[in-house]
């Protein structure tokens, strides 16, 4: 019993608020809110995924929101400049996979610690965002073609669902059930009983920080899409959402560790919160009160990794 | 052939080592012959870390040579000397606490089915590291536990076992009972018994006079950096060995 609380019971406790919300929050079960949720919690699964993988290799990314923010300006510039929207999709992807291996490359190389490099690259990368948008996004009517990754829907299940599954499921195989997923784990758990077991601890640690990064940019052409429009740190609210999806993740299904099962069922709770609270009329900011409570609780329930992480520096 | 002695496993040949200006081992050879036990003994500051770190490929001699079955070796690292035959089973079990069994003993040889998305075979490496365990006569019912909740002597069985999977010709243990009780010490010389019934060779660092008389079929004592014994354990005592390492070699 005690095994199942410790490993189900903040999951449990999500579908408790999932529940509340469909039974007492106003209009919360219409078709158009629930699509709305999903689609919303798509962005941040996909986002909460890159730093999921970051932090199993033990590693933060600070950088994801202003590194895909940066990567969704680009995207924008390009599409909204007439260039074709596979190239535009290729360069927002490949911003984002540089960026996280700059990362990765500071944080083994240079042996900067990731809370460093990356609240470096961060900076870096919104300054680049303004420089490159002069402060004002770019809007217009973009193509179908472009739009289209993000709006739509097949039988009735949007895109951006669709995409977050296949991100989860990639991710989730990776980890899991691959050798590379092994030695990133590995890596993240002990680096030094890693290394002696002959895994590329660093290349590891690039590797997650690698993926981190291009997820972003994986976030960024689809804001963009659904949004016709980028803009600096437009990525900037899911931030504090997808620390808080990754943390309140590792307290279920596989307490103490980043997992990516938690983080998408996280990501979904967190949204549904966020949402619900909206529609019973709760005040903005009582959604990043919350957010606060629930990554300090997360860490001190699971007195994770993150700790031990966070402090090295 | 009947008679003749085994060639040596392992051996060093007039191994020094420089910190600096300080001479931490100068001119150390003796040979690890197959199925040996072989002890390394001797005060602290007496060089016997730093021969383990030589053995181990944590680093580099000074000065001197190695040798494995006869070749002369140089390990790059404690990988390299692993994927030449030296496997160490270091003070702090270099293991991963919240890892699973079976992970930390194929960590970094994990098992992959076939197919082409060469996925982990996790059933096979539980069962194997499971029959791993069973021949060092360690039962533990759930190969998913993580080895933070193992006693010492079961952890040292994993690392062990990670040696075995290597097929390592040489298992290098540094202070393998240190941080264990009287119980658990006993299940690690138990442990170290069935390896050498099983004729593995072993190096065993160790303060313990004790276990080395209880396991070791050799002796070396090393004292400010120099080889000062070499020799058969038998005959010897726990005083004997202490005597060796605190005063002038008069057994040796």
């Amino acid at each position: 019993m005690k095994t199942i609380i410790g490993t189900y019971g903040t999951a449990i406790a999500g579908a408790a608020i999932i529940i509340f919300f469909v039974l007492f929050a106003p209009r919360f079960a219409s078709g158009p809110n629930i699509v709305n949720v999903l689609k919303d919690t798509s962005f941040l699964a996909i986002l909460a995924l890159g730093f999921t993988l970051a932090l199993i290799v033990s590693e933060l990314d600070l950088s994801i929101a202003e590194v895909s923010s940066l990567s969704a300006v680009i995207c924008g510039a390009l599409v909204h400049g007439g260039t074709s929207p596979a190239v535009a999709v290729a360069v927002a992807l490949l911003v984002g996979v540089a960026a996280g291996a700059f990362n990765g490359v500071g944080v083994t190389r240079l042996r900067i610690p990731s809370l460093i490099m990356t609240l470096g690259t961060a900076a870096i990368a919104k300054g680049l965002g303004f420089m490159i948008t002069q402060g004002v996004g770019f809007v217009g009517r973009w193509p179908s073609s472009f739009t289209g990754l993000s709006r739509g829907d097949l039988g009735g299940v949007p895109y951006l669902v669709i995409w977050m599954a296949i991100a989860g499921a990639a991710a989730y195989l990776l980890v899991n059930w691959t050798r590379t997923g092994a030695h990133m784990v590995a890596t993240g758990e002990a680096v030094e009983a890693a290394r002696l077991a002959g895994v590329a601890t660093a290349r590891m640690k690039l590797l997650g920080l690698t993926l981190s990064g291009g997820l972003g940019g994986v976030t960024a052409v689809l804001l963009a899409a659904n949004l016709s429009s980028a803009a600096p740190n437009m990525v900037g609210d899911y931030f504090l959402y997808a620390i808080a999806a990754v943390l309140l993740g590792m307290t279920m299904f596989k307490p103490g560790h980043a997992n990516v099962l938690g983080t998408l069922y996280a990501a979904l709770v967190l949204k549904v919160l966020g949402n619900g609270l909206v529609l019973m009329g709760a005040p903005y900011y009582w959604q990043d009160m919350i957010l606060g409570l629930i990554i300090i609780a997360s860490v001190a329930f699971s007195a994770s990794v993150l700790k031990k992480v966070a402090f090295t520096v | 052939m009947t008679g003749e002695p085994k060639p040596a496993l392992l051996s060093l040949g007039g191994v020094g080592k420089l910190y600096g200006g300080v001479v931490a081992l100068r001119d150390v050879d003796f040979e690890v012959r197959e199925g040996d036990v072989l002890a390394l003994c001797g005060d602290n500051g007496a060089g016997k870390s730093t021969l383990v770190k030589i053995i181990s490929g944590a680093e580099a001699p000074s000065s001197g040579e190695l040798r494995l079955k006869g070749e002369r070796v140089s390990f790059a690292s404690p990988h390299d000397a692993l994927m030449k035959g030296v496997a160490t089973i270091y003070q702090d079990l270099a293991l991963a606490p919240r890892l699973s069994i079976w992970e930390n003993v194929f960590m970094g040889a994990e098992l992959r089915r076939g197919g082409p998305l060469k996925l982990l075979d996790k059933r096979r490496m539980a069962a194997e590291a499971r029959r791993y365990l069973e021949r060092l006569s360690v039962r533990i019912d759930d190969m998913n536990r993580p080895v933070e909740g193992l006693s010492g002597g079961q952890r040292q069985a994993v690392a062990i076992s990670r040696a075995l999977l290597w097929n390592a010709d040489v298992i290098v243990m540094d202070e393998p009972t240190a941080a264990l009780g009287v119980k658990e010490t006993a299940q690690v010389l138990d442990l170290i018994h069935r390896l050498k019934a099983e004729g593995k060779t072993i190096v065993l660092i160790s303060h313990s006079m004790a276990d080395v008389v209880s396991v070791a079929t050799r002796v070396v004592i090393l004292k400010a950096g120099g080889k000062v014994a070499d020799r058969p354990i038998e005959g010897l005592t726990p005083n004997d060995l202490r005597q060796m390492i605190m005063n002038d070699p008069v057994l040796a």
